[in-house]
């Protein structure tokens, strides 16, 4: 069984309103859920017309389900803050001005939104114990995606670390000679400490990504979305996370066959277009496409949730999807 | 002062120069050597944690940032050794006493 599932997609396709309708869904069958945001809109405030904060809150109106939003920007602040006070603690007065700006520097980095948000998840995923169900709702950039990509990378980078700084002590060490005090030892080197501590979580979460997680794609049918959806299933493809099925949503209905002028024809086109992506996206892709969601007139909240909810095909208790 | 007496002292003046020698001669040059290959390694592990104070992003660089509360000594002798290194020979010419 999967207890993690992610969605992922370009932007504005609609994954929030997808993975809270899964997480209804979940919620409904039975199952301790938790809805987790991303997305610094925070769009799941708006799904479930209440606030969530950073800690996962039970969402009212609803068994069995809670929701968190994480903010990344927060989460790298935080990080730096927490650091700063270390520094702080630590250093010597001199040193703390010449560190700072390194400190500032690795935070404004492009890679630091994802390892914040890639320590949330993980953070999340450690702590999820009293939930049978965990449903991510990726932030739009693709690179969420390519971050889950990510720990085997970083594994490797922080090997490479450990073992450039196991051979320098290694070598202050012999170079010991006598009574000598070598410059650094082995033993509580809190470097090698906190590279070991980094290690294993992205050890945890490469394990876990591979074996207890489950990745969706949502997408409209429409051209840029596909070819974002073909990119993102070649990264997660690499990175051995295959994904278990796509959805498409924000299909145009379509208009009763007595219906004539306009509006009606337009709309006829419109769905034999989509249609014909449809089966392109079937044909050419290979997760199944495991559910098709029509455009609402309204923003999907409240009751609709529930209908969006019936239109998911996803399996909620067995970790296949049933349309295969 | 007995004959015996300015031997032994004759004796531990001499040890102790042989002992300088030796250490000045062999011992310290090999010390230095070494160590000067630790400080090397440590300048590449320095390096590969924040390749961005050279302006090139490290995808670890928000993971090593972590590490620099704990590198205070390093990261100082790290910055002092790549401002002195104006050449290869300058550095590895250090280790030889000519």
């Amino acid at each position: 069984m999967t207890r993690f599932t992610f969605f992922g997609g370009k932007g504005g396709v609609g994954k929030t309103t997808v993975s809270s309708a899964y997480a209804l869904e979940c919620a409904n069958a039975g199952l301790e859920t938790l809805v987790v945001s991303t997305d610094p809109a925070h769009s799941t405030a708006d799904v479930f017309d209440q606030e969530f904060g950073d800690d996962p809150r039970p969402v009212e109106g609803y068994d069995g389900l809670s929701a968190m939003e994480i903010d990344p920007e927060q989460e790298v602040q935080d990080h730096l803050m927490e650091l700063r006070q270390q520094l702080n603690a630590q250093l010597s007065a001199t040193m703390v001005n010449e560190v700072e700006l390194q400190l500032e520097m690795a935070h404004q980095t492009p890679g630091a939104y994802e390892a914040a948000l890639f320590d949330r998840f993980v953070e999340v995923m450690r702590t999820a114990d009293d939930y049978d169900r965990v449903v991510f709702d990726t932030s739009p950039t693709g690179s969420t995606l390519r971050l889950l990509a990510l720990p085997e990378l970083l594994e490797r980078w922080i090997d490479r670390l450990i073992d450039k700084r196991e051979r320098s002590i290694d070598l202050y060490e012999k170079a010991a000679i006598g009574n000598q005090e070598p410059r650094r030892v082995m033993e509580g080197d809190p470097i090698l400490a906190r590279l070991q501590g980094r290690k294993e979580r992205f050890e945890f979460a490469g394990e876990v990504l591979r074996e207890d997680a489950s990745f969706y794609l949502v997408l409209n049918p429409d051209e840029l979305s596909i070819r974002e959806t073909a990119r993102s299933l070649e990264t997660l493809a690499e990175a051995d996370l295959p994904v278990r099925g796509l959805v498409v949503n924000r299909l145009t209905p379509e208009p009763e066959a007595h219906e004539e002028g306009r509006g009606a024809t337009y709309l006829r086109d419109r769905v034999a277009t989509e249609r014909e992506r449809l089966e392109r996206i079937e044909r050419e892709f290979e997760p199944p496409v495991v559910a098709t969601i029509e455009t609402r007139v309204e923003e999907v909240r409240g009751s609709l949730l529930e209908d969006v909810a019936n239109d998911l095909e996803i399996g909620v208790a067995d970790d296949r999807p049933q349309t295969e | 002062m007995t004959l015996a007496d300015r031997i032994a002292a004759f004796r531990t003046t001499l040890e102790e120069w042989l002992r300088g020698l030796y250490h000045g001669m062999f011992t310290h040059p090999a010390y230095e050597k070494v160590e000067a290959e630790a400080e090397d390694t440590e300048d590449a592990f320095m390096l590969a944690c924040f390749p961005d104070a050279f302006g090139i992003p490290s995808p670890v660089s928000y993971y090593t940032a972590e590490l620099l509360p704990y590198l205070e000594d390093e990261y100082q002798a790290w910055e002092r050794r790549m401002w002195d290194r104006q050449s290869v020979i300058e550095r590895k010419g250090h280790q030889y006493h000519f």
